[in-house]
């Protein structure tokens, strides 16, 4: 498989904050000058430029090539991926495509929004005609629909979806880089008693909206062994599912695209859910962790609150959740919030996560969640398992 | 038990319409609910669209009136809000499915927090907006 002949040879990520003073372009230039301080790697080494969306590029549909500029990246490849939450682990993917054939060889991806500071999104999509004029605020809403329905068909223990929220927490505390607001640790009795923001989904369910930027450099297996590169992390499966079941009617809000896309990723990569090390899902909101874990394969539909009662989520646990704090517990950097996940996989992979390292460090997966549409669940969903030195 | 508020106060502009959605908009001045109907595959759809759901073609769609009648599929109840509707939590907004196999989201009226549960059976309410149109709301049936 294709994907298997590239290898991410650095990893970089800024601190996430509350509307930071940094201009989005800054924060990219400094993801990008760690990551060549940190391999050694000269800027003209870089051939390719894969972005993320990003709410403060939104509107100006030049936005990959002015950051090309910016960041005075002379490329053969300049794309930007705009599947929402879902475009880092895109961009990712897209970037191991375009080294496999041939149209470059080392890429920058970059995930950098400043979506506190300079939000520029003007949707031409369903929202200002059918939704705002309900006073829906938006993806909360939409988690509340997901979770009310999602109880009347299977029943839900609340008290479990606080058991993963502890477990992302305890990761931020150990996490410099995480959002000093979220830094403080939480019980299972502070997730229930938060307040409700959309019924039943509470505040602590919900990410908060911060800027940041994250990245990683990845280039062709052969490239990386001639540079001598010994520490490498190598995508082995991907899976990737936009506007799953949408030409159905009525769909159960309870499916995702996780299903197929997790079922894809997982056979490119020759291994299943069991064999995960640690898992690093996309976290807009609790549950749509445990609804990842249902359609993946973790467990089975409907036994989500089951599963997570038997399993232990910190890092010294055996099934290491989003270690670092994940988006709900280390900030969510707007569209760019997905790479702060994919880079804390890659982190544990090169052992390089300090206090709080997995010891299973054979693999990690990976996920995105992208777009809410219109009374369904959401638009895109992508799963990836990553491996070291593969 | 706490009440929850209708919307019915809240300053509403008139519809942010588009090619594709003026019909619907147009009915909603004589109270009336209409749905696009792909006439190739014969299923109704929801929300307005300039193509089918189903084919992606644009050709094969049409307008017709539906009763309205329907049930509860879910719900929230929203707290935090953006202006006008902030200071105006808590009030619903609902999933609301109807025969015709479409779910239509909506604000509520008159429904309250004991009252609302997946399955409640419920009807159009008309809620006046600016130039003549109204907005589909929800109310027990």
């Amino acid at each position: 498989m294709a994907m298997r002949d590239t290898a991410i040879v650095a990893y970089a990520e800024t601190k996430i904050v509350v509307k930071g003073d940094k201009d989005v372009w800054a924060l990219g230039a400094e993801v990008l000058e760690d990551l060549l301080n940190k391999t050694g790697m000269e800027k003209g080494e870089i051939d390719g430029l894969l972005l993320s969306s990003a709410q403060t590029g939104a509107g100006n549909p030049f936005w990959a090539q002015a950051t090309s500029d910016q960041l005075a990246l002379e490329v053969d490849f300049c794309n930007i991926v705009d599947i929402g939450g879902s475009s880092p682990l895109g961009a990712l993917a897209r970037a191991a495509i375009a080294i496999d054939a041939g149209l470059c060889t080392t890429v920058f991806c970059l995930f950098a929004d400043t979506q506190g500071r300079e939000n520029n999104t003007r949707p031409r999509h369903y929202q200002a005609e059918w939704t705002v004029p309900l006073g829906l605020l938006g993806p909360p809403t939409s988690f509340g629909f997901i979770t009310n329905r999602y109880e009347h068909q299977f029943g839900l223990d609340y008290s479990m979806l606080g058991k993963l929220a502890v477990a992302q927490r305890n990761g931020a505390v150990l996490n410099d880089l995480a959002c000093e607001k979220l830094r403080v640790p939480i019980g299972v009795e502070d997730y229930l008693n938060s307040r409700m923001i959309a019924d039943p989904i509470r505040l602590l369910d919900s990410v908060m909206v911060c800027d940041g930027a994250s990245g990683v450099l990845i280039t062709s297996k052969k490239n990386a062994e001639k540079k001598g590169f010994t520490k490498v992390v190598t995508p082995i499966g991907y899976g990737e599912k936009t506007s799953y079941e949408f030409s159905e009617n009525i769909v159960d809000v309870t499916n995702t695209g996780h299903k197929p896309a997790g079922e894809r990723a997982l056979k490119q990569a020759g291994l299943t859910a069991q064999d995960i090390g640690s898992f690093h899902p996309y976290d807009d909101f609790i549950i749509a962790m445990m609804l990842q874990m249902e359609m993946i394969g973790f467990c089975k539909k409907g036994q989500g609150c089951d599963f997570i009662r038997e399993r232990d989520f910190n890092f010294n646990g055996d099934l290491p959740l989003n270690t670092g704090g994940g988006q709900i517990s280390a900030g969510q950097a707007g569209l760019a919030g997905g790479g702060t996940n994919l880079v804390e996989a890659v982190r544990q992979l090169m052992g390089e996560a300090g206090a709080r390292q997995v010891k299973n460090t054979s693999s990690a997966m990976v996920t995105g969640i992208g777009g809410i549409p219109y009374a369904r669940n959401w638009n895109t969903s992508t799963v990836m398992v990553l491996t070291p030195n593969g | 038990m706490e009440t929850i508020n209708d919307t019915l106060h809240i300053e509403r502009s008139a519809p942010q319409s588009r090619s594709f959605s003026e019909p619907f908009w147009n009915a909603t001045k004589d109270k009336k609910l209409v749905v696009q109907y792909d006439t190739e595959v014969g299923k109704y759809q929801w929300l307005p669209r300039a193509t089918s759901r189903f084919t992606g073609k644009a050709s094969k769609l049409e307008w017709r009136e539906v009763a309205g009648e329907g049930e509860v599929y879910s719900f929230t109840i929203v707290r935090r809000a953006r202006p006008p509707f902030r200071g105006e939590e808590p009030f619903f907004i609902a999933v609301v499915e109807l025969p015709e196999g479409v779910q239509i989201m909506g604000n509520t009226k008159g429904i309250t927090k004991d009252e609302m549960k997946i399955g409640l059976k419920v009807k159009p309410y008309w809620h006046e907006l600016p130039d003549g149109y109204h907005m589909l709301m929800w109310q027990k049936a």
